[in-house]
């Protein structure tokens, strides 16, 4: 049961899929001027340097001088083989700068994501429990606080604070030099976004459930008041929050970037914004890829773990 | 008109009384303001608003006023938030960076949304294929996170104003086809719209005199509750080098900047910092009172 819905999911998913690969291919041919200049990592004044042998060598290599379609079919063959193609910039296979840059970003948003889903759904408890009472203004003004908090601004005051004013934390540095301490501050960063708009979900969504009959049906019979918050409340309201936690991929992502960039961690959103600087389209193009094909495979998860948790939803 | 022989047919009172678009919008906004934190929401944007326009007189010092003597002073008289290491006036590029974030911010949202709007009414109204082929692109936009397509796009197409607007449109493009889809479809159907058919009227008439002015509702939450997060996806974007350029005052650009002397002279970046976050707030919360406000499961107005 559970394997054919995936199936079908899947293969749902392939369009989607293709379309995110175009649209990195797209990137690569949008850049004003020659994409072999572009791919070289020089811009339009670095043009007249270039010796014609050379720009020809580039272009028969990127296939540029074949047709367009023809170009696409074989970035794509080669994409799906884990061939990105050689960055011009750092002679190195992109392939390999992804998948060295991989693992740092999937251990921060790992971290982040636990640690919003614990603070976020903890606080919108707490809200919704004491509604209307000190610990519910207290808990929604982190909320707000948090989701109105620039993310990279954050990030640079909590290194002011415990990097550079008191220096528990390294300033930067990778997970490989420093181990778990190079993560905190970073997780911290992009945690508090996500944090919040998951307490607000919770708060709402455990509102809504402690309005219920079944909920006075469980006071009534005598159960203690923390079984009834926790298995009756927490258990019917959590669906609508895992929405939010799955959507939450793409904002996490969006947070890592600048906060990569900001203490030096070497994972993908360093490896884009150098990309970015370096103007080495053949790494932006990749990012991207694996970007999109990350967020494509975590909304699929999300919904399955939306069908275990929930049996009534059929996809 | 009362006196005379035509009462058999007593017309109802509420319904027949005219009320001009002005009226309704007045009474909705007055109820909008019965919340207190309403109130302050709507009164710390038009104050931010206001500080921007007001920027070019009540700033004290041009924003691009290089004083190199007064470089990094801190905050005090006449540099009421201290100066960069060029000695310019923090304050004034403060003021002068609310003008370009809230304008940038604006037109992008404008422009997603009348972009927007347009493809999510076609695909909800036409469906078939079309819808099937809208939809599927939306979703391809979708699935790259907003600041990674923006910055791949800035860096593809450089850094002008321009591009930036596009580079942070095209996720709201998609976020308000979305909705602007959804509400298209539940509104199709509504009895209304098939009288409009059986009166002989065009379809281009139907969408813009009878479908999308029933939609208005959640365009205009989408809207309010997008506007602060297109001016935090540009700030980033400044921030990292790829948004507004120097010097044009930026709050992101600024951050970038005071990032470098962050151990001794923190003001520079905290500042704008402050003023982003102040934006933030009065955004998120502005987008939350009209989301309750117009939300139709909330019970109130329109």
């Amino acid at each position: 049961m559970l394997t054919t819905v995936l199936l079908r999911r899947l293969i749902f998913s392939i369009p989607t899929l293709l379309g995110v690969a175009t649209l990195a291919f797209m990137l690569g041919h949008m850049s004003p001027g020659d994409p072999a200049i572009a791919a070289m990592g020089l811009d339009l004044e670095g043009y007249s340097s270039v010796e014609p042998e050379e720009l020809e060598r580039v272009r028969e290599e990127l296939g540029l001088n074949k047709p367009i379609l023809v170009q696409y079919v074989g970035w794509l063959t080669r994409a799906l083989q884990g061939d990105f193609g050689t960055s011009y910039v750092s002679t190195i296979e992109v392939s390999e700068l992804v998948f060295e840059a991989l693992p740092t970003t999937m251990l921060l948003l790992v971290m982040t994501m636990s640690v919003s889903i614990v603070v976020g759904t903890s606080l919108g408890i707490v809200s919704a429990i004491f509604r209307g009472r000190t610990g519910d203004y207290i808990a929604r003004m982190i909320a707000i606080i948090g989701v109105s908090t620039p993310t990279f601004w954050f990030a640079l005051v909590l290194m002011l604070c415990f990097a550079v004013a008191i220096p528990i934390f390294p300033v930067n540095g990778s997970f490989d030099e420093f181990g778990w301490k190079a993560m905190a501050l970073p997780t911290m960063a992009i945690a508090l976004h996500p944090a919040a708009l998951i307490a607000r979900m919770m708060r709402s969504s455990m509102l809504e459930v402690l309005s219920q009959d079944m909920i006075r049906t469980a006071t009534a019979k005598g159960l203690s008041r923390w079984r009834v918050y926790m298995v009756h409340g927490l258990r019917n309201a959590i669906n609508p929050v895992i929405t939010v936690i799955g959507f939450q991929f793409a904002n996490l992502m969006g947070g890592a970037v600048a906060v990569e960039f900001i203490f030096s961690l070497p994972g993908l959103g360093s490896l884009l914004i150098e990309g970015i600087y370096e103007k080495d389209i053949l790494v932006i193009q990749g990012a991207v890829l694996v970007i999109g094909v990350a967020f494509a495979l975590s909304n699929l998860l999300v919904d399955l773990l939306y069908m275990i948790i929930d049996p009534r939803i059929r996809i | 008109m009362t006196n005379s022989t035509h009462t058999k047919l007593p017309m109802p009172s509420v319904d027949t009384e005219y009320r001009s678009g002005w009226s309704l919008f007045a009474e909705s906004l007055r109820k909008f303001l019965e919340l207190k934190l309403n109130k302050f929401s709507l009164g710390l944007t038009l104050f931010l608003i206001l500080l921007a326009i007001l920027a070019p007189w009540i700033s004290p010092f041009p924003y691009d006023a290089v004083d190199p003597a007064r470089g990094l002073s801190a905050p005090g008289w006449p540099h009421l938030m201290g100066t960069d290491q060029a000695g310019r006036d923090i304050f004034s590029r403060v003021l002068y960076g609310a003008q370009t974030s809230l304008s940038i911010g604006l037109v992008t949202v404008i422009f997603g949304l009348v972009t927007g709007v347009s493809l999510g009414a076609i695909s909800g109204y036409v469906g078939g294929w079309v819808d099937e082929v809208i939809m599927r692109i939306v979703e391809i936009f979708m699935s790259v996170p907003g600041i990674v397509m923006a910055l791949a796009l800035v860096s593809i197409l450089g850094p002008s104003v321009p591009s930036i607007i596009l580079a942070l449109s095209i996720r709201r493009i998609t976020q308000f086809s979305r909705v602007a889809r959804g509400s298209v479809l539940s509104v199709k159907s509504q009895d209304y719209v098939t009288a409009c058919h059986a009166l002989g009227m065009s379809n281009t008439r139907i969408v813009f005199a009878h479908v999308l002015p029933n939609c208005i509702g959640p365009i205009i939450v989408l809207a309010s509750v997008l506007l602060g997060n297109v001016i935090l996806t540009e700030s980033t974007l400044s921030f990292l080098g790829m948004g507004i350029q120097e010097p044009t005052p930026s709050w992101g650009g600024m951050i970038a900047k005071g990032n470098e002397f962050l151990t001794f002279a923190p003001w520079i970046s905290l500042f704008p910092g402050l003023f982003l976050f102040l934006t933030m707030i009065a955004f998120n919360l502005l987008g939350d009172g009209v989301r309750d406000h117009l939300d139709p499961r909330g019970g109130s107005v329109v």
